[in-house]
């Protein structure tokens, strides 16, 4: 039992070891200015994570995000410079949440299986923004409105605006899900598709729905994103969707479903996050990052695998 | 006659838990050996070290009568033998002559001679006189095959001890009678038998001796012919279980549930009603479809029309499901908690995105633990720790937090033990004490007699029959109403 207990706070004592590691080998790490700097990193690829986090406790899997952020940031770019900020900011994620809608209806109308489903639509939306865009940022020229602008780089009481997002996101949807019907009825479908079935849920339904939210927070992080790089960017959000995949094992959620949770998956994140920022201010070359990365996801994985034994 | 396998004062601890305490038993050549035991008595940790899974901590295993070591379920295998677990490891996509030879698949310069596969596997299915196509894929096969072509993946390597794990468990009456000609035709052959079932009538039906174990001691040994099932459940359990048919002590009341389309089913308040059927007689799936997990039901519910399209509808006019797998019906990594509340879930909170309401939920769960004796009495106690009988009366809880007025009940007592079964049985009749219906499906032919009031025959997705507790409900006008005679 108490081993139990130690092997669920795996991925916090991973985060505090790393933390620690980069501490001592480099004092550049724990200032004010980088402390920031991980905060913001973390930020948009949080919100993705947690949408990913939705799908995968119902048992399904979306490599379809990476497009959605540079969709829905294009379309919120976009829609911005003709109707205002907050009807760009709707058009975004809304955007997204179409994409999640289609993946939802795929997966659970045409039963197709949500990897290839999602591979479906991560190629298809990422061709999308291709032809919407041409290719090129939006706006090609001229610049977005100002607030929006100031949104990516300022500040309130001290913290970024695009680190509350997150915060936010993750205190209500936690919340949803460890308090709510639909939040257990989430874990249940995932846990045992036919027992939520046979125990009244309608499970295509609440199925559909995490794909729908999952794509819906992708296209809020594509808004932030935007903000960010003060311009919708067609080739944005490569890799999200691994990343989101990678912080959601490594905050030991079962990648079958049912079982896991949002904080964790944070965890997750900021576990990412914090390697490839120590590895920066270590100089390590970037391709060693990425080998780095890749090993991390296999050792969590693996460590998932040890803790059901 | 030396016994072919046999423990001789065998223990095996777990850290401070003794699973067994000093067990002797043999397994003579053509002997079936009945091993029968309450879950958790120490019958799987024995199975475990005969297969070469487990070492002893003291005592000794014997192989024709000299001592082995076992390190391995490789090792077991080579020393002959075979263990034929519960879910029984075919390749579904394979064909059966290959799934017999899975694993030492004969080759002849490096390439698999299909035509000694043939052969070999034909053998070995001709040991229990089975012409079963060699090329078609395991997954065309009824279960009762399958068994067999585990059996004779077995003898093609020169198995001669068996140890078959509650073969039965899966199997319908008519599948039992194809196991047990299996089963003689093994013996004749000289082969040693190690039989565990929780279904008592079956051990003595087939057994030469019977052993009981409890809490890891050796407690009785009967011969043939030598013992009634009151003796192994007595000794089983230590204690006396009530086995006959007690009735609810009401007057069925008014009727509850009439079938639109079946004009034999009509259930009434207090009453419980057994749905009796071979596997494919359509029993499991008419409790399906009047759940509303399947279409087409049309019924009146205390004289409202209903015809669910969804699990949903019939939850909220107040009907439960419990499947026939404890898997299909519970959530196994969550809570006892987390399963019973949810098909609740809309009834603890004000909607479905609001909070639930946590003091209510504990004020209910912990009164249904208390009620139903569910072990561990923790909430929070994960379903895929508790046995099987205490997860039953989760899958039971679940629907008594709701209040429903009608219970549809899918093998009720499938896989558990003796003294669970008395509870889960006891519960039932609680139940409909209360003035409410029960219909259940069993194939169990002994539960019918013990639970139904009334049973309904079916065969061909039909109700053929009803007869009446009362007017002529015996085992034998069941067992003919069920194969049509």
């Amino acid at each position: 039992m108490n081993k139990q207990a130690l092997i669920e706070q795996i991925p916090v004592i991973t985060l505090i070891a790393l933390c620690a590691a980069i501490a001592l080998a480099t004092d550049r790490f724990l200032t004010p200015l980088n402390l920031t700097n991980v905060l913001v990193q973390a930020s948009v690829i949080t919100v993705v994570a947690a949408g990913m986090t939705f799908v995968i406790l119902g048992g399904g899997f979306d490599l379809s995000v990476g497009s959605t952020v540079a969709f829905s940031g294009c379309v919120a770019a976009g829609v911005m410079m003709k109707a205002g900020i907050a009807t760009g900011i709707a058009a975004g994620i809304a955007a997204g949440a179409l994409v999640g809608l289609v993946n939802g209806f795929v997966v659970t109308a045409l039963r197709v299986n949500p990897f290839i489903t999602t591979l479906g639509t991560m190629v298809s939306v990422r061709g999308v923004v291709f032809l919407i865009t041409g290719g090129e940022q939006v706006p090609v020229d001229g610049t977005l409105p100002r607030a929006f602008l100031d949104f990516g780089v300022e500040r309130l009481f001290g913290v970024h605006y695009l680190v509350w997002v997150p915060a936010v996101v993750i205190v209500i949807f936690s919340w949803v899900l460890a308090r709510t019907p639909y939040g257990r009825s989430i874990y249940a479908t995932g846990g045992n598709r036919e027992a939520a079935f046979l125990s009244g849920i309608r499970v295509e339904r609440i199925i559909t729905s995490t794909y729908v939210w999952c794509g819906a927070l992708a296209g809020l992080a594509g808004v932030m994103l935007a903000s960010r790089l003060q311009s919708g960017q067609p080739t944005s959000g490569e890799f999200y969707e691994l990343t989101a995949i990678a912080a959601v094992v490594l905050g030991g959620a079962a990648l079958h479903g049912g079982e896991g949770k949002l904080y964790k998956t944070v965890i997750g994140v900021f576990i990412m996050v914090v390697l490839g920022n120590g590895l920066n201010l270590l100089n390590v070359e970037s391709y060693w990052q990425r080998v780095a990365v890749g090993l991390v996801i296999i050792a969590a994985a693996a460590a998932d695998q040890l803790r059901r034994r | 006659m030396i016994p072919l396998l046999a423990a001789e004062n065998v223990s095996k601890r777990f850290y401070a838990t003794p699973a067994l305490s000093d067990v002797s038993l043999s397994l003579l050549p053509g002997e079936v050996h009945g091993l029968v035991g309450e879950n958790g008595a120490g019958k799987s940790t024995l199975i475990k070290i005969f297969g070469g899974v487990y070492r002893p901590d003291s005592g000794r295993v014997l192989l024709n009568g000299r001592e082995v070591e076992l390190g391995s379920p490789a090792e077991a295998l080579r020393a002959g033998i075979a263990e034929i677990p519960q879910e029984l490891r075919l390749v579904p996509g394979l064909s059966v002559a290959e799934n017999v030879m899975l694993g030492h698949l004969p080759a002849r310069a490096g390439r698999i001679d299909w035509k000694r596969v043939q052969a070999l596997a034909g053998e070995a299915l001709a040991r229990l006189h089975l012409a079963l196509d060699l090329n078609a894929p395991a997954s065309a096969l009824s279960f009762a095959q399958r068994q067999s072509v585990a059996i004779a993946r077995a003898l093609s390597r020169n198995a001669r001890i068996l140890i078959l794990d509650e073969p039965t468990a899966a199997l319908k009456a008519s599948e039992v009678r194809y196991l047990f000609q299996a089963v003689d035709r093994l013996k004749s052959q000289g082969v040693a038998i190690l039989y565990v079932s929780h279904r008592l009538e079956e051990i003595g039906q087939i057994a030469d001796r019977c052993t009981v174990i409890r809490d890891g001691r050796v407690v009785a040994r009967y011969d043939r012919g030598g013992y009634g099932i009151h003796d192994l459940v007595l000794q089983m359990t230590g204690r006396q279980i009530d086995l006959e048919h007690l009735d609810t002590g009401m007057q069925p009341g008014e009727i509850l549930l009439r079938d639109g389309i079946e004009a034999r089913l009509d259930l009434r308040e207090g009453s419980i009603v057994g749905l009796a059927g071979l596997l494919g007689s359509g029993a499991s799936q008419l409790l399906r479809r009047l759940f509303g997990a399947e279409s087409g039901a049309r019924y009146a519910l205390r004289g409202r029309e209903l015809a669910p399209s969804h699990p949903s509808d019939a939850i909220r006019a107040g009907i439960g499901m419990v499947p026939n797998e404890r898997m299909l019906g519970l959530v196994l990594a969550q809570s006892v908690r987390d399963n019973i509340i949810l098909p609740n879930l809309e009834r603890f909170s004000s909607g479905r995105l609001a909070g639930l309401n946590n003091a209510k939920i504990d004020r209910v769960v912990r009164g249904l633990i208390g009620a139903l004796d569910i072990r561990p009495a923790d909430p929070n106690a994960i379903m895929r720790s508790l046995s099987g009988g205490n997860q039953q009366k989760v899958a039971l809880a679940k629907w008594l937090a709701c209040e429903v007025d009608v219970l549809l009940l899918d093998e009720p007592t499938q896989g558990i033990d003796v003294a669970a079964k008395a509870q889960i049985h006891r519960l039932i009749r609680e139940f409909a004490a209360r003035g409410n219906g029960v219909l259940f499906a069993s194939s169990e032919l002994h539960e019918m007699m013990l639970l139904a009031d009334s049973v309904l025959a079916m065969r061909e997705d039909a109700i053929h029959a009803r007869i009446d507790r009362g007017r002529g409900l015996t085992e034998k006008a069941v067992h003919d109403a069920m194969h049509g005679q």
